[in-house]
């Protein structure tokens, strides 16, 4: 017990009339204005819906996931939205790991009123089967660095997860119509929410029997500020929830004069935030691009490969051991090269080409992630091949896909010429990569 | 063991060493009697390092590790910045940031009888002198120095405190002054206290000199000397706009 009284932060006689004698003369102490606002960064995860959101110290990650669930008996026809807020010890002492507190709930149910009440996700498109089936979303807060107003970059968080987040595409089919099939990724591009508008939390502390209003209270603020209230709003000027919990009574003129604030910085707000999901979502989808093979021969950037050629329907053994050179091929490339998530285009040289269209089909193969990571596992010396067979089809050039997680490759690359080809090789796939996955395919199609 | 033996001891001195790296030979220094500061740990002839930290020397022959932490340990005869927790008969508990609250006897003060007993209410911040820190036990605090006067020490009235780590107080403290207390110094007036546990405390005529020189306190840690004089520069140049 005493531990926990050393570990607690104190607040000191000084410090509280210091900000307020401050605040008389409208300084904040970390030298912003008033109604400024701190630094805000807003950065995402690997996966779609997660999002991690700084507001100066303050620091909040937003994580989305849906499933599948029996709809509420009296909403047959809507999704649900649930929100979950994780106040971990970590961000501030006064945080107890377990139930959440008094304010980790009052935060929770401010983003949930502003999302929820004001229709910003659309329920009724999360439906799949009346009264069956429908999606349910869930937000999860999770508090990491307690700095002060942990509401509006919550709030962000979630906003932010929200607008990046894919859901899987599910078809209603079966025999009676009744059966969902969830498509996974690979075959459906996943959906995105449909999100009406973007409701923003403004966060306003009150000082000085309610006389002085600041914006974004830091958390020495938040211990010596007399009241506060939070007021949500979207670009449009609509007030999606005000929230003022008890504490000092402030004068109507005051409370309107805080919403006429928020709504005047909703706009800029919501602008940063489409910005950066903006950003994310083109980054995300330029890794996604496949190329199409070219005749240019391109920059090399890794060291020369000579690769055999083999046809399709070599025999396994040679397949083994074409694989096995390939991994060795593809280890004299750089790491960096194989972890890019950029697409690079692999040119062989001209005389490689012997006309005809590529016979390259980007949807009849997986690519076999397992033989990448074994190959980025094992280290192989730098061996040049030469290549041994002819194809019968003209070899345009092999196309690599650099994406690491599942993206369909065809095998149908096959042929190639055997002379020394200099390309761009990401070290994902080669064509050989191609005729392996085939086998593995069958399987996950059982 | 260690990584590499230094060849000469000034190899090392004022650099970044990390557990485990032998900072001193002793075998290369003979007939010399050294004294080893905190975070060094001796193993026959390798002095080697037990802290992440820079290594300090100062003549004749004192060297230790010295590391920037927001935790406090406290020592005796560290003076520190407290905040008042609970008043009780005998003591006051001052939370001084240390793993434990501290104890500070209520007649540990100059003059102090029980007659004149100080009041202190909860939140009052105290500039205070560690006195006895045995493991196991709450740290004591007095606030007169060994010979019984005050100096300085009490109870500290209005201003600003912040909390920084332990290594940006040492460097306020350092003599000759660090250069971003040089710089403040020259245009503006004002009283600050450092306590090693890393707690400032700031005061001035008007708020708006204790903010600014709060702010500049508090961004450098990280910067060298010119880059502290550069930034207060451009702090005042702000300001006086």
């Amino acid at each position: 017990m005493e531990g926990r009284l050393a570990n607690m932060w104190r607040l000191t006689v000084n410090e509280s009339k210091f900000v307020e004698t401050a605040l008389q003369s409208e300084l904040r102490v970390d030298g912003r204005g008033l109604y400024d606002y701190r630094k805000l960064t807003i950065k995402f995860g690997k996966e779609y819906g997660s999002s991690e959101v700084q507001l100066g110290q303050t620091h909040v990650m937003g994580f989305v996931t849906a499933q599948l669930v029996q709809p509420y008996k009296d909403r047959p026809n809507e999704g649900s939205l649930s929100i979950f807020t994780e106040f971990s010890p970590m961000a501030d002492p006064s945080f107890e790991p377990g139930r959440p507190g008094e304010s980790a709930v009052e935060l929770g149910r401010i983003i949930d009123r502003g999302l929820r009440e004001s229709r910003a996700v659309d329920t009724e498109s999360l439906c799949v089967l009346a009264g069956k089936m429908v999606w349910s979303v869930r937000i999860d807060l999770h508090i990491l660095d307690n700095g002060g107003n942990l509401v509006d970059a919550a709030n962000i968080a979630a906003l932010a997860a929200l607008v990046t987040f894919r859901r899987p595409d599910c078809t209603v089919g079966g025999e009676n119509g009744q059966e969902v099939i969830i498509h996974p990724p690979e075959e459906r591009e996943p959906l995105p929410l449909i999100i009406h508008h973007l409701p923003i939390a403004f966060t306003f502390g009150f000082f000085n029997k309610g006389n002085i209003v600041v914006m974004d209270p830091t958390y020495v603020e938040e211990a010596v500020m007399c009241g506060r209230m939070t007021v949500t709003v979207n670009a449009n000027g609509d007030i999606c929830a005000i929230q003022k919990p008890g504490e000092e009574g402030v004068s109507h003129s005051v409370i309107l004069h805080c919403m006429r604030l928020a709504s005047s910085r909703a706009a800029a707000t919501t602008k940063i935030i489409r910005e950066e999901v903006e950003a994310y979502n083109r980054e995300r989808s330029l890794q996604k691009v496949k190329r199409h093979p070219t005749l240019a021969k391109s920059v090399v950037s890794g060291p020369t490969v000579v690769v055999k050629e083999e046809h399709r329907k070599s025999s396994d053994q040679e397949k083994a051991a074409e694989i096995s050179r390939e991994h060795v091929e593809r280890l004299k490339l750089s790491s960096e090269e194989l972890r890019s998530t950029k697409v690079e285009e692999v040119a062989a040289s001209p005389t490689n080409f012997k006309g005809g269209p590529s016979k390259w089909d980007p949807y009849s193969e997986a690519m076999d992630v397992d033989s990448l990571k074994a190959s980025l596992a094992s280290k192989g010396d730098s061996v040049t091949k030469s290549s041994s067979k002819k194809t019968t089809n003209g070899s345009g050039n092999a196309e690599k896909d650099a994406e690491m997680s599942v993206e369909e490759v065809t095998g149908d690359l096959g042929k190639k010429d055997t002379v020394e080809a200099t390309k761009q090789n990401d070290g994902e796939m080669t064509l050989k990569d191609a005729v392996k996955p085939k086998k593995k395919r069958k399987n996950k199609n059982n | 063991m260690g990584t590499e033996v230094s060849t000469s001891p000034t190899s090392l001195i004022d650099q970044t060493v990390v557990p485990g790296d032998v900072v001193l030979d002793l075998s290369n220094m003979t007939n010399q009697t050294i004294k080893l500061g905190s975070g060094l740990f001796q193993d026959n002839d390798a002095i080697s390092a037990m802290r992440a930290g820079k290594l300090r020397y100062t003549k004749p022959n004192k060297y230790w590790v010295e590391s920037s932490h927001k935790r406090y340990i406290p020592r005796p005869e560290d003076a520190v910045l407290g905040i008042v927790v609970d008043s009780k008969s005998d003591n006051f508990w001052v939370d001084i940031k240390g793993p434990q609250l501290a104890l500070l006897p209520v007649l540990a003060f100059e003059g102090g009888t029980r007659r004149n007993i100080p009041k202190f209410e909860v939140g009052t911040l105290l500039y205070v002198r560690v006195v006895k820190t045995n493991t196991g036990m709450n740290p004591e605090l007095s606030c007169t120095d060994a010979s019984g006067k005050a100096a300085g020490f009490g109870p500290l009235k209005d201003g600003f405190m912040f909390e920084t780590s332990t290594g940006l107080s040492r460097m306020l403290l350092s003599s000759p002054t660090c250069p971003v207390l040089e710089a403040l110094g020259k245009k503006l007036s004002f009283e600050t206290a450092f306590g090693l546990n890393g707690r400032v405390w700031v005061h001035a005529a008007a708020p708006r000199v204790v903010i600014i020189v709060a702010n500049a306190l508090m961004n450098s840690e990280t910067l060298s000397g010119t880059q502290q004089r550069i930034m207060v520069e451009k702090l005042l140049e702000k300001i006086s706009e």
